[in-house]
Parts: C-alpha cells; structure tokens; sequence
C-alpha cells in the first residue's frame, strides 16, 4: 500500500509539468484559436464581442484571403510531389547503386535542412536577383544572351517559393528513405534480377511497396509542415508580395494579427487548422495499402 | 558542462533582474518632467535630449527629468492610467501603438495656441514669428479643426523625388516642373533605354499620393480623398489623379515590382543610382541609406517637389512631422509650454540639428549639411508644403489598410495584371466601407 | 551492358547537379561575407579580391549581432534544460507505468504532434500580452512578453509532443529487467529512473537535444512574435531578418552576408561534428513537424 502511494506521487512529480505546460501553451491556444474565431477584440482593449460566424462569412469573399488558399494549395502539391518523387529517386540511387562518394552525397544533401528559413531566404536573394543574381548569370552563360527573369514577379513568385522550399526539404526525406531502403532485403532484388526485371520494375514492385508504410506516414506529416514551411519561406522571402501575389494561409492569418484583427486572423487559423487535418485524413486514407512484410 | 551551462544562466538571469530593479525613479514634482520617443535621431548619435535639457536649464533655471525610451507608449502609457503624467511628451502621431491619437480622441491634450505668441527664451523673437510657414495649420497640429493648436510641430523631413543630378546635367535634361513635362522626359528617356519611373516598395507611395492629392486639388481634394468622400473618383480631379498614378505605371522600369518587398527595395533605390530610372518617391534619409552603395559616374543626388497638374499650378512636397504635446494632467503646465517654446530657439535647433534631426523655423537651412540644405531648400524653391494623412477608421475584417487599396495594386498596374478600371472599382468599393467606419464621422 | 551504363552516368550527374545546387550557394554566401561593398555590382561569380574581415566586425558590433548571438544561445540553452527536465521524467512514465489517465494523456501528446506551433502562436502572444496588462494592474509591470526566459518555456513546451513521443518510443523498449534490479537494490523510482534508464537513453537523449537545438536556434516567427518590443533583445534569426530588411542602413551586402555566416556557422560545425548520429537518430524521430 504504502509502495503503491509512493509509485503514485513519483509518477504525479514526473507527469505533472510536461502535462500543464502541454495544456497552457498548446491545448488552450488550440481551443482559443476556435473560441476567438467567433469573437471580435479590439487591438488596444481586451474587451471582446460576440459576432457569430460573421468573421468567417467575410473570410470566404476576401480576395486576398482565396488568392492565400490558392497559392497554399498549389504549394502543398506542387512540392510534396517534387520533393517526394525526388526524395525517393535519390534515395533508390544511393541505396540501390554502388555509387561512389555516397556518404559524401548524403551529407551534402542534408545541409539545407539544418540552416535557418531565414538564411535560406537570404541565399535565395543572391540567387534569385534579377541583375546580378546566380540563377540569370547561369543562364545568361549558357542561352550566350543577356537573360533577366523576373523571379520575384506576381507571374513567377510561387514557383521561386516553391523551389527554395523543394531545395530545403529533398535531403531530410532522402535520407528517411535511404534508412528504410536498406533493410530491405537484397536477395528480393537478387531472385527479382534474375526473373529479368529491370531497375524501374524492381522500384515499384518491391523498393516501394515495402517502405510504403514509411512514405504513408510522412506524407501526412509533410502536408502539415509544407503549409508551416510556405508561411516561413513567404515572410522571409517576399512578405506576401508583389501586391499579395505570394500570400499563403498562415501568412495571411498572421497579417490580419498584426492589423489588430485577431478574430478575423483565427478564423483563418480555423479554415488552415481543419483544412490541414482534413487533408492528412484523406491522404492517409488514400494511401492506405495491404502492409508488406519482408 | 550541463552544471555549467545551467549556472551561466541562472548568472545571466540575476544579472537582468538586477538592471530591472534599477529602473525606478525618485519622484520629484518640482523638476519638469520630459518625455520623448528615442527615435533614429537619438539612437544614431545618443545624448541629444540630455543635452536640450541640460541648455534648456541653464537658459531658464528649471530643473527637467528626462524618460528617454524605444517604447514611450508603453512606459508612460502605463503611468498615465495610474494618474502620474509627464508634462512634456514628444510623440508623433501614426505609431502603431496610437497612443497620442487616443489622447487626442479622448480630448486629454492641453491647447497649446498660446504658445505661438510666447516669447522664445534667450531670444526677442515669439514663436509664430520663428515658426515656418504652415506648419500649424493641418490636423496634425489643429487635430479638432477649430484652429486651436494642440500640437507643436516638431522634426520634420520633406519627401519628393529623388533623382541623379548628375545625369540631368549630362543629357542636359530640365527637371520636369508639370506632369505634362514628365510624359515628355519619359520617352526621351525611353529613347536612351533608361525608365521614367521607379520606386523601392509601394509603401513608398504614401508621401507620393498626398503630394499628388494636393497639386491635383489642392487642399479641398486631399480632404476628400483622406476622407473616402462618396463619389470623389467620378470627379474630374479625381481622374486626373487616376490617370497620373496609372500613366506613371505605365512609365515604370518593369523590375520594380520583382523587387518591391521589405528585402530587396534597396535594389529598386540601386536603379536611381544607377541610370536605369530617373525617378523615384522617397525621403531625405535615402542618402544614409545608400551612403555604401555604388553609383554611376557622376552621380549626385537630386530631389524635386512633384511637378504641377497645370503650367503655373503649385507644386507639392510631403512632409513628415513630428510633434510635441503637452497631457491635460500635466502639473506644471507653464514650465512645459516655456520649453516648447525653447525647443524653437536657435541653441536647441542647432543641437538637434547635429543629429539631423530639423526644427520648422525660419533660416533652418544654415545650420544643415549640404545634402540636407538641398532637400530642405525645396520649400524655399517654390513648392507647398504638404501635410497630413488618411483618416482613421475602425479595423473591420476584410478590410485592410488605405495601402492595400491605394499603393499595393500599382505592383500590378506596372505588370499589366490588372487595368485602370479594376484599381479604380476596387478603390471605390474600398473606400465605402473605410467610410462606413470612420473613427471622427 | 550498355544501358546500364549509361544509366549509371545518369544518376551522378543527377547526384552531382543536386550536391552543385546545394554547395554553390552556400560556398557563395561564405566567399560574398568577405566581400567589399563595391564588389557586389560586377560579376556575381568573381572571387573576393582580398579578406575583408571588417564585414564581420560590422555585422557583430553595430548590427547588434554578438548580442543577438548571446540572446539565441541563452534562449537555446535553456530551453534545451527545461525540455530535458520536463519530459524526460514524463515520458519515462508514460512508458513504463500504468496509471489512471496515461491512456488519455498519450493520446493527447501524440495529437500534440499535429499542432504546430505557427498555426497557434496569436493566442500565446495575445494569452502573455492579457497576462501583462494584468500584472501592470496589479504590480505595475508585466514581465511576461519581452522575455528570454518566457520564450526559452514556449519553445521547450511545444517540443513536448515530438520528445516525449521520440523518447517514450525508446523507453518502451526496454525491458523491466532494468529497474527490477534497481528496486531490489533498495533505490527509489527517482534514483531507478536517474541513475539507471536515463543513462541507457543517451543516444535518444542525444537525438533529442540535436533536433531540437536545430528547431530552437532557427526558428523566428515566435521569436519574432513574443519579443515585439521595438529595441528589446532579439534573437539571431530574427537580427538577421532586421539585417536584410531595411531596419538598418542598407545596401550593405557584404555585412549582410557576414550576418548570415555568423548565423548557419554554428549549426554546420554542430552538423560537420555530429552528421552521422543526426541522420541516424532521424529514422527514430521521422515525425519532424
């Protein structure tokens, strides 16, 4: 009895401060979030009024607002796809051939993971600079003609975003991957060889099929993080500009914050918080195979 | 090295809670207490209000207490609600806190007119006699528009267009005096493959559109666009206006857009400096800005009131300003109006002058640099000077800032993807709403 | 045969243009870092002509550099401390106990992973900027925004879910056999857990501390958020983006470059050190939000 009393306030010391920390600064934000949707305050007096789904009936007319959903959308697409299908190619290369310099390879990949959206931002400024930026001093080599594209133009922004932001994330999916591939066995690919099956037919019937549950996972999480990664890489990159071309959701919430309009900002955060859930769901579900065992 | 790091910590931790202590303040209510904003002025080169006070003293025996900080509105702010005032506070309207805006609503500044017929101390001069003209005729002086000033005007920076003086003289090109002029330079310009126009981001436009307001309508039209007036863009003035903003748009170095966000405008300044625009609207402390940057052969800085709508029409330069007020619950209320009035005289300006930091009297101008004398002369060349700004109106979701209807559209005016009529429909059903919602209706 | 070949010369130059892509630019950062000012308007592929190590000196002394760099690795260090002091203990009982309510309290964590902390950092400032205008009611001053401390416990709390979750996945693992031994020996559950199981998680532990280091060192928004004060400290990330954007005199390229040196320098020596036990321990903690 007495052991157990003492197994009890042990396990209350231990669980108690990770527990009201998690409530404070995650559980209330997240139901503030859908609470203030519903209320308006003003930006200098905590005082607040009860305004209904009013915030929300405004949300969906606001130009700039769809403009945000479309380009998050695009986003979310757009580089889940490349960086998946990249990812993974890489990873099959690295794991699969005998390539020389491999762990070489692996630790250059990786390095965009570890540096700051911030820098990341800044290295895309001297690439992308229309006069004397990396990316038009290449091309203007190879095309032999003075080349000056507008990387940060209303026409080109989301894809220049979306290219930093597939730069940044390749080498920690790579490597993920490479982990996953190399349990898989090599007498698989042994008796699948000497059936005739050539590199490409061995990749989608036996390298992805077995680390499918290992791509499945990720995915889900990589929608969430794409939507938080759109939001650093816009305010770092170009503040939502030119005239809200590049606004995405969260930048888009977190401008209406700063406008002082903090019950309009969280009704954005609703539509971004539901949408992200509703799509991991689908995803998920989409994704959902007969697990392999090896 | 865990015990280690979390000992440093702990150090560091005490060490900034001793400094917080240190804050307080002994109360005095003999000395006069003085408030003011550091701002760029006092945090390039410190030491420039410790040293007015101090001359301030010596000139007229009383005693000041200076609260000298960033974040002035949260300092005195808090103060104020306990009932301590300061009785000077120098604090510009158009902060994001708005701390001196809500004073004004709440009617809780000191009028200050009678310090216009004062005597500036160590001088036979009275301070309307001192101050420049029309600097205390605005709202931003006269907030109720009654003519009773409230706020004395203080630093002030006149904004223009900025341009290569150098290359004006090398083509032998005149600086455009009407807007029909500018249309002209604009395709000789084009000729030799160098834009009208550019700008560094279109937040840059604020002191460009009132400007304009002013020497398209003079002040009646600037008072009706401030206000969202009904029907004003029907108006003839108000197509002039439009036609100007998206004719000049038209004129634009077609990069400007690309480079028009908070990390990359210094490019679009670059472009000035390097003959590839001929003009842009900015202010006077673009030269320390780009003070490191390398320009064209030949390049001297420029700047020009915006030229006139008509031959003979008058010519417009914004101005910001600073002002100095005095709180209704100030206790000593005559030493507080002697030192605005002292902030007038030549020993104070000369001091802030040292930090270019510039007071509106007369002859100003001797006690500048040279690039200073240049931009500060533009009063002096002919133009009016503008003031003022949009008027405030309650945040309402979905609507945004006056900017996000007026100035960010003209990214897209530039690059084609939207035309005259969406810029003006959107201003419109904008400008409804803002209406709807004005703060002093 | 052939073919093979061919493919074979397909994948390096495949591996070769990504490994360019990624070098190049950041190899171009460190050389512009010691640029000169008026270098920066010719080619942008010329070499530096000499060490201008003045940037550097600039970046850290007038940009306020050196400060932010003390701010962010207090901010970091502590909390690192906090996050290991905290879920440490929670995640080795999450693991190894049955109580009442641990069911639900796993399920809340795991949940927790789903949450990012940009989508609810408003209501955390606009929670601490309520808490401040309380405290000024009541003592006359809030301490809550504009602090070190306050941000070092934001941080450390939503990297609760990730860490317990990473730990608890070890912890699991193990069997009783462990702490069996240590209660027979007459130690106490804290001793148990301190002396004996936390000293086998260290590769975890260690995995831990270098994702989360990453995550806290860079990160800016809540930084950027809850030190809104305009002349308060700063962190390193948040300085930069104030170094790139026009708060300080610009057109300063070289010094800008130096400030983004003086920011990713850290994290590649830490990189460079510890490569192969951050890309091992990434299998584990596969869940980066």
């Amino acid at each position: 009895m007495k052991k157990h009393k003492r197994q009890n306030s042990f396990i209350a010391l231990c669980v108690a401060p990770a527990t009201l920390l998690f409530f404070i600064f995650m559980v209330y934000p997240t139901i503030d979030v859908f609470r203030m949707s519903f209320f308006e305050r003003g930006a200098y007096s905590p005082t607040e009024n009860y305004v209904g789904l009013q915030n929300f009936g405004v949300l969906i007319k606001d130009t700039r607002f769809i403009v945000a959903c479309q380009n998050t959308i695009f986003l979310i697409v757009a580089v889940t796809i490349v960086t998946f299908a990249l990812a993974l190619f890489f990873a099959a290369c690295l794991t699969r051939e005998k390539v020389r310099g491999n762990s070489i390879f692996r630790v250059v990949f990786y390095i965009p993971n570890i540096l700051s959206v911030v820098v990341i931002s800044g290295v895309f400024s001297a690439i992308y600079d229309t006069k004397n930026g990396l990316l038009n001093s290449l091309l203007s080599i190879f095309s032999g003609k003075a080349v000056s594209v507008l990387w940060k133009s209303e026409e080109l922004v989301v894809i220049s975003i979306a290219i930093a932001m597939v730069w940044q994330a390749i080498g920690y999916y790579m490597v993920m991957y490479m982990a996953s591939m190399s349990a898989v066995p090599e007498s698989l690919y042994e008796s699948a060889g000497l059936d005739g099956a050539d590199k490409l037919t061995q990749f989608f019937n036996i390298t992805l099929p077995l680390i499918w549950t290992n791509i499945r996972t990720t995915l889900t999480f990589f929608i969430i993080s794409t939507i938080n990664m759109a939001f650093l890489f816009v305010k770092a990159m170009t503040s939502g500009g030119p005239n809200g071309a590049s606004e995405v959701v969260l930048s888009f919430m977190y401008g209406q914050k700063d406008a002082g309009l903090y019950g309009y900002s969280m009704a954005a955060g609703v539509v971004i918080f539901l949408f992200s859930f509703a799509l991991s769901a689908l995803v998920n579900k989409a994704t959902e195979r007969e697990v392999l065992q090896y | 090295m865990l015990k280690r790091i979390l000992s440093l910590i702990i150090s560091a931790l005490l060490i900034t809670g001793l400094f917080a202590g240190c804050g307080e303040k002994e109360q005095m209510d003999k000395k006069l207490k003085v408030a003011a904003l550091s701002s760029g002025y006092e945090e390039t080169m410190p030491g420039m209000w410790q040293e007015i006070c101090d001359a301030f003293e010596k000139a007229t025996g009383i005693k000041t207490e200076l609260t000298l900080e960033k974040n002035l509105e949260d300092v005195i702010g808090a103060s104020m609600q306990g009932g301590d005032y300061p009785d000077v506070v120098l604090l510009a309207t158009g902060r994001e806190a708005g701390l001196t805006e809500q004073l004004i609503k709440d009617k809780n500044l000191t009028e200050l007119t009678d310090v216009l017929d004062m005597t500036i101390p160590g001088e036979n001069v009275k301070v309307k006699d001192k101050l420049s003209g029309g600097f205390t005729e605005s709202v931003a002086t006269n907030p109720y528009g009654d003519g009773k000033t409230y706020l004395m005007p203080m630093f002030y920076s006149p904004c223009g267009l900025f341009y290569n003086k150098g290359l004006f003289k090398e083509k032998g090109w005149e600086v455009p005096e009407t807007w029909d002029e500018m249309w002209a330079l604009g395709e000789k310009a084009k000729a030799e493959n160098i834009a009208l126009f550019t700008y560094p981001t279109t937040g840059y436009f604020d002191s460009f559109f009132f400007s304009l307001m002013y020497a398209v309508g003079g002040p009646e039209f600037f008072d009706k666009v401030t206000n969202y007036e009904k029907g004003v863009w029907e108006t003839e003035e108000g197509k002039t206006f439009i036609d100007i903003v998206t004719k000049l748009a038209s004129y634009t170095n077609k990069k400007t857009p690309s480079q028009a966000n908070d990390q990359d405008f210094s490019k679009n300044q670059l472009m000035v400096m390097q003959n590839e625009a001929l003009f842009m609207p900015n202010g006077t402390w673009v030269v320390g800005e780009m003070a490191d940057a390398v320009a064209a052969d030949g390049f001297e800085w420029g700047m020009t009131a915006l030229p006139a709508v008509a031959a003979g029409g008058d010519s417009y330069a914004y101005t910001w300003m600073e002002q100095i007020w005095v709180p209704k619950g100030a206790k000593n209320q005559k030493d507080a109006k002697t030192f605005i009035s002292y902030m007038y005289s030549d020993e104070a300006a000369g001091i802030f002058a040292k930090r270019n930091a510039v007071q509106p009297i007369k002859d100003v101008s001797k006690l500048l640099s040279e690039d200073n004398k240049l931009f500060y002369s533009v009063y002096e060349n002919g133009a009016k000077a503008a003031i003022g700004n949009f008027a405030a109106y309650k945040s309402v979701a979905g609507l945004g800032n006056p900017a996000d209807y007026f100035f960010a559209p003209i990214n897209s005016l530039v690059s084609g993807n939207i035309t005259k009529e969406q810029y003006v429909n959107d201003i419109i059903k904008a400008t409804d709403k803002m209406r709807e919602n004005l703060i002093n209706k | 045969m052939n073919s093979n070949k061919l493919f074979k010369t397909f994948v390096y130059i495949c591996l070769l243009l990504l490994a360019i892509s990624i070098l190049v630019p950041v190899a171009w950062v460190f050389l512009a870092s010691v640029k000169e000012n008026k270098e920066f308007y010719g080619n942008p592929w010329s070499l530096p002509q000499g060490f201008y190590f003045k940037n550097f000196l600039d970046a850290w002394n007038k940009a306020g550099m050196g400060e932010y760099m003390l701010n962010s690795v207090i901010v970091t260090a502590t909390a690192l401390v906090l996050l290991l002091v905290i879920a440490l203990p929670a995640a080795y009982c999450l693991a190894r106990f049955n109580f009442r309510g641990r069911n639900i309290l796993n399920t809340a964590f795991a949940a927790g992973l789903f949450i990012n902390v940009n989508y609810i950092v408003v209501p955390i400032f606009l929670m601490l900027k309520d808490g401040d205008t309380f405290l000024k009611n009541l003592f006359g001053g809030g301490f809550l925004l504009n602090n070190l401390f306050v941000l070092a416990l934001v941080y450390a709390s939503t990297a609760l879910p990730f860490t317990i979750y990473l730990l608890r996945s070890y912890f699991v693992s193990l069997p009783f056999e462990f702490e069996e031994a240590g209660y027979i020996d007459g130690a106490s559950y804290f001793k148990t857990m301190v002396k004996i199981i936390f000293p086998m998680a260290r590769p975890s532990i260690i995995t831990v501390i270098l994702f989360n280091f990453l995550s806290f060192w860079n990160e800016y928004i809540v930084s950027l958020t809850l030190l809104s004060a305009a002349g308060g400290s700063k962190t390193l990330p948040v300085g930069l983006i104030n170094l790139m954007q026009g708060q300080q005199a610009k057109a300063q390229y070289g010094v800008m470059y130096a400030g983004l040196v003086l920011v990713m320098l850290p994290t590649l020596i830490l990189y460079v050190a510890v490569q192969k036990k951050l890309t091992e321990g990434m299998t584990v903690g596969g869940v980066k939000g």
